[in-house]
């Protein structure tokens, strides 16, 4: 088999990689921006309730949530595809992350800018909208396109409940083949290839969305 | 919301606050008549910028009452919302919003609070913008600014949600030499206009100038009110005079 038959091969599973991350990213975005925030506003019991949900989801390995929630979840009368298990897995365990990422990014904030949007008679959900998000998400911008890199490379796991991402492509032309070197080589440089320009295009998101940072520059 | 004239634009009356054990605002009581001009000055820790912090609610204190106009100000959101649409603050850090350019920090509130079409937010806010002289900066971020130009700018910003009483909590602190002049000429702009002004500041040059009471302030209490003809030429309080005399020399 020649290396151009294998990255063919390959790449027939790019289709399940890409749409596992971008799935994935309708559960980590709103997961990881709602319960960020409601981590940084609550206090007291609700905090604590907020924070466990975080913590199931960071702090559980995404390999045995995977079989669980696709094993077991049939079990009690719940069966979703694959594709939803992947997706959701993923997705909230990256969001979990996320969610500590947008909370430090609040909290590292000036005190001065919300007592400044108080002393305005702004509304606390207009400072946290319209002040405190839009500068502690461009703050944290780099983390979370770290954290889209990781949920690009997790998808190399949903090849264990079945779904024909490249990882699994990769393992089936090797059983065929006996020739893991190759195969593995060019899946590691093609999960490199996928991985670079999301790198790439954090960087020019960046630029784009801190115009603040482009002027001090400037100056 | 509306007060009459002869109420006064702030009435202190025995405010008391504690943070943990330390009892840093004691037996405060103070009046300020609307259209006076008050500079509030002390050594560091004295509870000079916790006492203004305290008439937008920003500070929360365990007794005492705070009346701004006729509105009493209280524990409840409605009163502080009321109290804060009153005032206009300047910080000594100026807190602007550094993803706003200069006029998107004038138009914020105008624009969310007031619900003002844009256009007349803008308006509003250059014409501000313009009374504290920096209208060209109008499309910058804050961050392209000096001190002095973004201290004039979150001026500019209070003023243009239009309050009765205007706080300065040490705005000239956190400035270059040659920008406190600015600053300070802004301010001493709005003073002669009428506005009632509360400054805490250790510009003793603008406390003589412009203020029509100086209010020394030690340990968390007022030891010394008075104009600032007596207050620099013949202190009462052996405190007063020791701070006068450490300014000085």
């Amino acid at each position: 088999m020649t290396i151009l038959e294998i990255w063919l091969g390959i790449l027939q599973g790019f289709r399940v990689t890409a749409l596992v991350t971008l799935y994935g990213l309708v559960f980590a975005i709103p997961f990881g921006l709602i319960f960020g925030v409601a981590q940084y506003l609550t206090t007291g019991p609700a905090r604590f309730v907020v924070t466990s949900i975080i913590e199931f989801w960071r702090s559980s390995a995404v390999i045995i949530l995977l079989f669980v929630f696709y094993y077991a979840l049939p079990l009690a009368g719940l069966a979703l595809s694959a594709m939803t298990v992947s997706a959701m897995v993923l997705g909230l365990n990256i969001g979990g992350y996320a969610s500590q990422a947008v909370r430090a990014g609040l909290q590292a904030l000036d005190r001065g800018q919300k007592e400044a949007g108080h002393a305005l008679g702004l509304s606390r959900s207009t400072i946290l909208l319209r002040i405190e998000l839009p500068q502690a998400l461009v703050a944290m911008s780099p983390t979370f396109i770290n954290q889209l890199i990781q949920l690009v490379k997790a998808t190399s796991l949903v090849s264990l409940v079945t779904l024909t991402d490249m990882t699994f492509r990769a393992k089936e032309i090797s059983q065929i083949e006996y020739d893991p070197v190759p195969i593995y080589s060019s899946l590691l440089l093609a999960y490199f290839i996928v991985c670079y320009p999301v790198a790439l295009f954090g960087r020019w998101v960046e630029r784009r969305i801190n115009p603040a940072r482009e002027a001090r520059c400037a100056v | 919301m509306a007060h009459s004239d002869d109420s006064p634009a702030v009435q202190i009356t025995s405010l008391n606050k504690w943070y943990g054990a330390f009892h840093v605002l004691q037996e405060v009581n103070l009046t300020i008549p609307s259209g006076s001009r008050v500079v509030i000055c002390g050594p560091s820790g004295s509870g000079k910028s916790t006492l203004i912090r305290c008439l937008n609610g920003l500070e929360a204190y365990q007794q005492g009452t705070v009346t701004l106009g006729t509105v009493p100000l209280g524990d409840n959101a409605r009163e502080t919302a009321l109290a804060r649409r009153q005032t206009g603050m300047v910080f000594q850090s100026f807190n602007l919003f550094p993803h706003l350019t200069v006029l998107s920090n004038c138009t914020l509130a105008l624009r969310r609070v007031l619900s003002m079409p844009r256009k007349e937010a803008e308006s509003l806010a250059r014409h501000f913008l313009e009374k504290v002289r920096i209208p060209e900066q109008a499309d910058k971020y804050p961050a392209q600014l000096s001190g002095g130009q973004q201290q004039r700018v979150a001026i500019a910003r209070a003023l243009c949600m239009n309050p009765r009483l205007m706080l300065f909590d040490e705005p000239t602190s956190a400035l270059d030499p040659e920008m406190v002049k600015e600053v300070l000429d802004v301010m001493t702009g709005l003073a002669h206009e009428g506005m009632t002004m509360i400054c805490v500041t250790h510009e003793m040059g603008f406390a003589r100038e412009v203020a029509d009471q100086v209010v020394f302030m030690d340990q968390g209490s007022i030891v010394e009110q008075a104009s600032p003809m007596t207050f620099f030429t013949t202190p009462s309080h052996p405190r007063a005079q020791s701070f006068l005399n450490t300014l000085l020399h």
